[in-house]
């Protein structure tokens, strides 16, 4: 089920075009898949990365021009939010960012590359947590980056420009995460200048990414659990009968409708207050709908085999990627003028 | 605010969004009255009547009634925008049962002889109508309500009691659902009628509510004899009826002006508290400021499913539920920082503006009227949800 909460204030034109790229992304619903890779090196398939490529993906926010699909963030956002129904373990998002800013800064040759899904370009833009402040200094060893044991390029923001490194020149130690993929520390080496870019523009469309991710996450998840309660029976009775239940799920649905009406509202005009916004709600919310879920699956809810505790593990992971709910709260709060509308 | 270039009725429907927008924003504000803006407390009769008498004299009483009715009939777009600007002004809610519920009911399954009689005399503000729905025994559970409606001859003679019936004592008509089928199962045996308040046998007793305000009324009703034209729709079709008009109060409930207004006054007691800068506060104030804009969100989905012609889903039950805890959070808030400040009745240092224990008073009902927040989780969880 969908959190029906309404209608997308999306036109005619821009709803098409987010079903067909849902359509074509039906193909990575499988929670098994994503199931299978848990804990490998580099915790995805390379098959599937060419096949990201080959569909598009990975350069959906790249003009038309430098090769990309010239597309908006109301696709990337539909397209995130159903992988996150499967729980796609690929980064796309990562290098969705990484593609936008090689092609803004002018790389044609490894974005070529990219985009045809044989590179893996990373872009380590922080040097510690709970930030959304772009690290430029060459020296510092930056920290979190997401499957850095797939990278065969990272992107380094340096002063004001970007470098291009060889993955295999830099030291990358990797730490495993709840989800079955690993964050890296790298210590960069040299590379060469190749331009700049807009960083923290493509973090924000980065950010706003993930909460789509987060919202197919939590609507998958929370699919199960009340199938769950639809079925499961105790005292002689379906357990979705008793009001209890019913009223912790009612109240672990609207953050659900909530994160879809943020992050749907900021992918027709992805300001950085509408990113922010839609990235603090998404990680709150799946934190939330993740432990309900687990809650109202009661004892198998815990078990591993279990694919509800998948999307929480996923939360756990994601909610604090590219800035978690606090921080984008409080940018939404410094980026949204007080006014005296009452 | 004089060089407004006067529009018929007729042409507003023409004007663009934007335009029209401006126009009513003109009119609202050389007309309202001053003194009743932003009320505190919802208005009676005698405050708020000549605002009434204004709109039915410029015909902009009925926005939603098709103009046949003598409504305006705006389109759903329009009637928003109207909406959005009497509360962007601060305008208070009028005697608007006739207008919001009745009239659209009528206008869907009256007669037309009840349509001829009684929508002209809402039109005049002749006849202010409230409406008798709830009873003692039957609040959430509404449908096991019991006052009774037995045909005598060519009248009805009602016996019952409805209560936290609105602004009872400032109506001279209301619209009442009565059992007239014992027999049936609960929701079979309802009627939708139409009574004079001046009939003899209706006592009408004020309730006095947190607020110390006499906003809900008791209706007592001692064989009072209606006239069997007062029926409206089938015999025993009234819940029906009813139901079909709720999806509408759900999604005005729902509407982010109370919290938005909230929101402004905290930031108002904070200052004054001196706590604004405070980062505790500050994390808090931020929770309540990203909350009212994803509320704002989802209320525009469901504005756009409105303006699309389309109807409302059960699922628009969760609007209220989000706007109503939303705003007593921030009521709440309201109480934790205005310390002594919490218990005075009155608004703090005589500015309307600091009155952290009127809004938190004013917040509790929310999540129990319009179907308290409670039979909002089961609606969704029945007919959303679909759990067992």
């Amino acid at each position: 089920m969908s959190s029906a909460a309404g209608i997308a204030p999306w036109s005619d034109d821009q709803a098409e075009s987010a079903r067909m790229v849902r359509d074509s992304a039906a193909g990575f619903l499988d929670v098994a898949r994503a199931r299978a890779l848990r804990g490998t090196m580099p915790g995805f398939s390379a098959d599937a990365w060419r096949e990201m490529g080959a569909l598009g993906w990975i350069g959906l926010l790249v003009p038309e021009e430098a090769g990309g699909s010239g597309l908006s963030m109301v696709e990337m956002c539909a397209l995130a939010e159903e992988l996150g129904r499967g729980l796609a373990p690929e980064p796309l998002i990562p290098c969705v960012l990484s593609a936008m800013l090689l092609a803004e800064a002018g790389e044609r040759e490894v974005l070529a590359q990219l985009l045809a899904g044989e590179a893996v370009v990373l872009t380590a833009w922080q040097d510690r947590a709970n930030t959304l402040a772009v690290c430029t200094d060459a020296a510092a060893t930056r920290r979190f980056v997401p499957m850095a044991a797939g990278a065969t390029h990272v992107l380094l923001p340096v002063g004001d420009a970007l470098h291009l490194v060889n993955a295999r020149d830099c030291e990358i130690t990797t730490e495993a995460t709840h989800d079955g993929g690993h964050l890296g520390t790298l210590r960069p080496g040299a590379g060469r200048a190749i331009g700049r870019a807009d960083v923290a523009a493509a973090l924000d469309r980065a950010a706003l990414a993930t909460a789509a991710y987060l919202l197919g996450g939590m609507e998958s998840g929370y699919a199960m659990t009340l199938a769950y309660l639809n079925t499961r029976q105790q005292f002689g009775k379906i357990i979705g009968t008793f009001q209890a239940l019913q009223h912790k799920a009612v109240d672990t649905k609207l953050p659900i409708a909530l994160t879809r009406a943020a992050v749907e509202e900021a992918a027709m005009d992805p300001t950085r207050a509408a990113c922010s916004r839609a990235k603090a709600r998404a990680s709150e919310a799946a934190m939330i709908v993740g432990q309900n879920c687990v809650q109202l699956s009661g004892g198998i809810g815990y078990t591993d085999q279990y694919d509800v505790g998948l999307y929480l593990r996923k939360a756990m992971v994601l909610a604090p990627a590219f800035g978690g709910a606090a921080l984008h709260r409080a940018r939404f709060m410094d980026l949204t003028p007080e006014t005296e509308d009452a | 605010m004089n060089a407004i270039t006067p529009i018929e009725p007729a042409d507003l429907n023409a004007l663009e969004d934007e335009a029209f927008r401006l126009h009513i924003r003109a009119w609202i504000e050389a007309n309202y009255p001053a003194e009743i803006r932003n009320p505190p407390k919802r208005l009676h009769w005698e405050e708020n009547k000549s605002w009434y008498f204004k709109l039915a004299e410029k015909g902009w009483l009925c926005p939603g009634w098709p103009r046949e009715f003598g409504g305006l009939g705006l389109s759903p777009t329009k009637q928003i925008i109207f909406t959005e600007e009497l509360e962007r002004w601060g305008c208070a809610r009028s005697n608007d049962h006739g207008i919001i519920m009745l009239g659209p009911l009528l206008i869907r399954y009256g007669s037309a002889e009840q349509q001829q009689h009684f929508l002209p005399k809402i039109l005049s503000g002749e006849h202010i109508w409230c409406q008798g729905y709830s009873e003692p025994n039957s609040g959430s559970d509404l449908a096991s309500l019991r006052t009774s409606a037995v045909l005598d001859g060519d009248e009805y003679v009602v016996n019952g009691q409805k209560i936290w019936t609105t602004l009872a004592q400032d109506a001279n008509w209301i619209f009442l659902l009565v059992r007239t089928d014992p027999a049936a199962k609960k929701q079979e045996g309802i009627s939708f009628l139409l009574v004079d308040m001046n009939t003899p046998g209706i006592t009408v007793r004020p309730i006095i509510n947190l607020e110390m305000h006499d906003e809900f009324c008791e209706v007592f009703f001692d064989n009072v004899r209606v006239p069997r034209a007062n029926l409206v729709g089938q015999l025993n079709k009234g819940w029906d009826m009813a139901k079909a008009l709720l999806s509408f109060e759900r999604i005005y409930l729902g509407s982010p002006r109370q919290s938005a207004y909230a929101l402004t006054r905290l930031r108002q007691l904070a200052e004054r508290m001196g706590v604004w800068e405070d980062a505790v506060f500050g994390q808090e104030y931020a929770r309540h400021r990203a909350d009212l804009a994803d509320l704002k969100s989802l209320y525009g989905r469901y504005v756009e499913v409105l303006k699309r012609g389309q109807p409302l889903g059960a699922d628009v039950s969760q609007l209220k539920i989000i706007q109503s805890e939303l705003f007593q959070r921030i009521t709440e808030t309201m109480m934790a920082i205005a310390a002594e400040n919490a218990g005075l009745m009155e608004p703090m240092e005589g500015n309307r503006n600091l009155n952290p224990a009127g809004l938190y008073i004013q917040a509790r009902p929310t999540s129990i009227y319009g179907g308290t927040n409670e039979i909002q989780r089961n609606i969704i969880a029945k007919n959303v949800l679909e759990l067992p």
